[in-house]
């Protein structure tokens, strides 16, 4: 295998009989697993094995489930490549000399390269879907507090969720179906309202809503994420609302004003939360901690500096000026009321529409090696995923075509707990 | 899991390896300010150079003004974001989990035990109480911090504006607290091999770490170090009626003192408790750190009143610093001689949603309290105002004296718990929840005075005595030491006998001389072994000799 798909390679045989007997998931090297070592795709913790299952392990192993390996992710989940990994970058299975997108991009890169069934990843602000997109796959990223996030290491733990990648719109419901409900342990999350009063709301599982029925459903067109985006890739989303259109859907388009701000937004949010999740790396108990001459400030401060990458030292330091005396109004609370505007433009359009449809990536998959040179460039890419984040809401990537012979995929947002519903209608698709 | 070591460099060089002078306290990291190693660092400006001098101000016309941050230890079963039992052991790292390591990964889940012993202090010091509350992060780093941050509130604490009443000397006082809120407590640190500034290394033990923390902060109130330590007593003795502190637990309670020194003319003639905040400004101020009783409270902040008006005296500037009170050397010392005020970086908890509390004051009852527990003994059972306050010192002494009024005359029962049992138990040092088990002995003692069995005199010197040296049962003590007060036909009998003995007395007594009266008394005690009363033998003497 060339691709580099996995970190740590490693067999943990989950029980006997269960819904996922027999299937093999390839798991993101964030999420905890007991005598398994999980490096965040970082130096910093190249070392470190937990000594608990985060609670989706656990319900990965009582569902019968095979884990075959910790995937290669962006370091701590920062970047939409997977080459911020201290481990080396890994290559798209579906586009040799491509990136696979990131965070995630080994667990959709092992989906797609037949080495594991299903994966599961994490998305603080398009991790899983952006892989699942560039890798031609299937990602879910879950209402936020659907799954539970115990044992998954923080990035910005107010937007990510761990969610489902798989070939099949079906088989990552049934994922879904294994790792969703409440955990004692982590307090965000909620049993999903029975009848969220959408459609497909009556199935008693998510693999039973992928019915691939999009017959009177209707689409909302955020024209905000069409702006700017590769022209190909537009070529190939609206085929894919043609498709759909065919198949008895409607669509109409409409507006999200905010969303221009999201980006900046985000990347505010999830960096100040980012300075504070990844204080505890500070050489006491994980990377190299020995043999510093100096204060206890010069020695946390040479760990970090030695167990961190480029993106993450970025990222902090950016974080933890946001959230600074005299800058926190302006910067962070600020971020907060473009937050809570986001929420808002969601809400009403899906007020007017089952679900809204764009490009999950404006651009296709990046060539290796392509975009490390200019970091805010690549938070762009994010344009069209960040803001699902923002609003807490379910979203999903399906493919949708290519594009030169690189995959596009399509996201398709609902309201929150509308996972059914958008498994419905992407199951029309995959 | 074993200790967990700080690796850093561990050669002795006369450079220290640790640049922190002193033990620090739950919520401040400190570092040298002269270095500059981690990324972001805050100054504030030097100190208030404008400060008071004794240029400005005459000894005399000075005045001490005081407030506290109290940090309070809650008495839960669990941590208040694991469940992790708060029980102290003796081996390091031993109930610890992945939620209070701050293992990656793992989230905290809110103790709602914690939060209800928080409404109750909410309540007893009639706080106002949010209708939601929620939790902040305050970042810093600091090896005794499993995440380096502290889970905390900051602007919706779980009470604000509180009072608290105080007696001192007499007056009572209300004491302002500001606000009280809700964290969790670091671990603690031990250093190998050397103080905090020689050791080779620094050990971590993160027991603590998790144990639900209470930080109260009182307007500055305070005119006296008598005053704070009153307050503490009166707050100490509060949270243990409310069932949510134990006094006797090593580290439940730490005390950070802000004291200032300014001109009496600053103070509102028609308001005391009023002082300008321009006046509190203008004048620099220590922080006293390291304070662990209300002791303990009186004596550094005494100490360090005298310290500030010397300089003020001598026209030397007070510099705003943090003080470390050392308790083995009764002094304080600086810590550094620059005051750095941190930025925090506060912002919301993400991974603990709000929580309700809009009904729990209503729905949390709590017990009565001391201050209304005083009042009611005065009235109820005629108690004056010190008898009252010996007898509500803490919960269980006032339970116990209201069991004993309940059977036996109020005025009895005060004498036997608050003079007679609180006093052979000082004598000894033991706290009546030692004896808790022996209570009942106790009454059966007070019983046995009140039915006339012994005498007070035997009960409180030779029977209570031995109850607690030597664990007897009062009835025991009386049959083996035959104490039981002899009928009155003996004692009669032995009257007679003393004066058909002692002819010479009585011609004495005759003759005027009443102290003769005294010798006679001490024959019938010894032929009665001593288990008649002394006053009714001489009662009966005298009714003998007139006859």
């Amino acid at each position: 295998m060339t691709e580099n798909l996995f970190i740590t390679e490693e067999t943990i045989e989950g029980d006997d009989d269960g819904p996922l007997a027999g299937q093999t998931v390839a798991v993101k090297d964030n999420i905890s697993t007991e005598g398994v070592r999980t490096t965040c795709g970082s130096e910093m913790l190249s070392e470190y094995v937990p000594p608990y299952d985060a609670t989706v392990v656990s319900r990965l192993k009582e569902a019968g489930a095979t884990i075959v390996g910790k995937a290669n992710m962006d370091e701590f989940g920062m970047g939409t490549t997977t080459e911020t990994s201290a481990f080396g970058p890994t290559e798209n299975p579906a586009a040799p000399g491509y990136v696979p997108g990131g965070s995630s991009g080994g667990s959709a890169a092992a989906v797609a390269a037949g080495e594991a069934d299903l994966a599961l990843g994490s998305d603080t602000g398009g991790s899983i879907r952006c892989p699942a997109a560039f890798c031609g796959v299937v990602g879910i990223k879950p209402t936020y507090g659907l799954v539970s996030r115990y044992g998954l290491v923080a990035y910005g733990n107010s937007l990510e969720q761990i969610g489902p990648f798989a070939d099949s719109v079906e088989d990552a419901a049934a994922l879904l179906d294994v790792i969703a409900g409440e955990d004692e342990r982590d307090a965000t999350t909620q049993e999903p309202p029975h009848d969220s009063g959408t459609r497909a709301a009556e199935h008693s599982s998510y693999a039973d809503a992928a019915t691939g029925d999009v017959d009177g459903l209707s689409i909302g067109v955020p024209t905000e994420l069409l702006e700017g985006a590769d022209e190909g890739v537009v070529e190939t989303f609206w085929d894919t609302i043609g498709d759909l259109e065919d198949r008895g859907a409607t669509y109409h388009e409409v507006s999200l004003p905010s969303v221009e701000h999201a980006v900046e937004a985000y990347y505010v949010i999830a960096m100040s939360e980012a300075s504070s999740n990844l204080a505890r790396f500070d050489g006491v108990r994980y990377g190299n901690s020995g043999g510093y001459d100096g204060n206890w400030n010069e020695a946390f401060s040479k760990a970090r500096e030695e167990g961190f990458g480029d993106e993450v030292k970025r990222r902090i330091l950016l974080g933890t000026y946001a959230l600074s005396a005299g800058y926190h109004d302006k910067y962070y609370k600020k971020a907060q009321d473009a937050r809570a505007w986001v929420k808002q433009d969601f809400d009403e359009a899906l007020e007017e529409a089952d679900v809204l449809a764009s490009p999950t990536m404006p651009v296709p998959p990046f060539e290796l090696g392509e975009g490390l040179e200019d970091p805010l460039q690549m938070y762009l890419a994010d344009a069209n995923t960040v803001p699902v984040n923002l609003a807490d809401l379910p979203a999903i990537s399906v493919p949708a075509g290519e594009t030169d012979g690189l995959p596009v995929g399509l996201q398709l947002v609902g309201p929150a707990f509308g996972e059914k519903q958008l498994i419905e209608a992407a199951s029309a698709l995959a | 899991m074993n200790v967990i070591a700080l690796q850093l460099a561990n050669q002795r060089t006369a450079r220290p390896v640790l640049a922190l002078e002193c033990e620090r306290d739950v919520h401040r990291s400190e570092s040298d300010p002269t270095r500059n190693s981690v990324p972001l660092r805050f100054t504030l400006p030097a100190p208030n150079q404008g400060a008071m001098t004794a240029q400005t101000v005459q000894q005399g016309d000075l005045v001490t003004v005081v407030g506290l941050e109290v940090h309070v230890q809650l008495e839960t079963d669990t941590k208040i974001f694991c469940g992790c039992s708060t029980e102290q052991t003796d081996e390091p790292n031993e109930n610890v989990c992945p939620v209070c390591l701050g293992l990656p990964g793992a989230l905290p889940v809110l103790n709602e035990g914690a939060v209800e012993a928080a409404v109750k202090i909410g309540k007893a010091i009639d706080a106002d109480i949010p209708e939601e509350t929620r939790f902040h992060r305050k970042n810093y780093y600091y090896p005794d911090l499993p995440k380096n941050f502290q889970i905390t509130q900051y602007d919706e604490p779980i009470c604000a504006d509180g009072e608290l009443e105080v007696s001192v000397e007499g007056t009572r006082r209300s004491v302002t607290i500001e606000r009280a809120h809700l964290e969790e407590d670091p671990g603690s640190l031990q250093h190998v091999g050397g103080g905090i500034d020689t050791a080779d290394y620094t050990l971590v033990d993160y027991n603590r770490a998790g144990t639900p923390l209470m930080e109260i902060v009182t307007a500055p109130d305070f005119r006296s170090p008598d005053e704070v330590r009153a307050f503490l007593a009166e707050l100490e003795e509060v949270l243990e009626y409310l069932g949510i502190f134990d006094a006797e637990r090593d580290g439940s309670l730490r005390i950070d003192a802000n004291l200032s020194i300014i001109p009496e003319a600053e103070i509102d003639g028609d308001n005391a408790d009023e002082i300008s905040a321009d006046a509190l400004e203008a004048a620099n101020r220590t922080e006293v750190k390291n304070i662990s009783s209300h002791k303990g409270a009186q004596k550094a902040l005494a100490y360090e009143e005298t310290r500030q008006k010397n300089a003020i005296q001598r026209g030397r500037a007070v510099e705003q610093e943090t003080r470390h009170w050392d308790e083995a050397r009764g002094i304080t010392v600086s810590m550094r001689s620059k005051e750095e005020e941190k930025d925090y970086r506060y912002f919301e908890e993400a991974d603990l949603p709000p929580l309700r509390v809009s009904d729990w004051k209503e729905e949390i009852a709590i017990p009565e309290l001391p201050s209304a527990r005083r009042e009611r003994f005065g009235d109820e059972y005629g108690l004056d105002e010190e008898a009252a306050s010996k007898l509500t010192s803490t919960k269980q002494v006032a339970d116990f004296y209201e069991d004993v009024a309940g059977e036996f005359d109020p005025d009895l029962a005060a004498t036997w718990v608050a003079d007679n049992l609180l006093g052979e138990l000082n004598y000894r040092d033991i706290e009546i929840t030692e004896i808790e088990g022996r209570l009942e002995e106790v009454k059966r003692l007070v019983a046995l005075v009140d039915e006339d069995e012994i005498t007070a005199k035997n009960a409180r010197e030779t029977v209570l005595r031995s109850m607690l040296d030597d664990g007897r049962t009062p009835d025991e003590v009386v049959a083996e030491e035959g104490l039981g007060k002899t009928s009155g036909d003996e004692v009669r009998q032995a009257v007679v006998e003393a004066i058909d003995e002692n002819q010479g007395a009585v011609e004495d007594y005759e003759s005027g001389d009443d102290g003769a009266i005294n010798f006679l008394v001490g024959q019938v005690m010894q032929k009665t072994g001593g288990s008649a009363d002394p006053s009714d033998v001489n009662q009966l003497l005298r009714a003998e000799l007139e006859d």
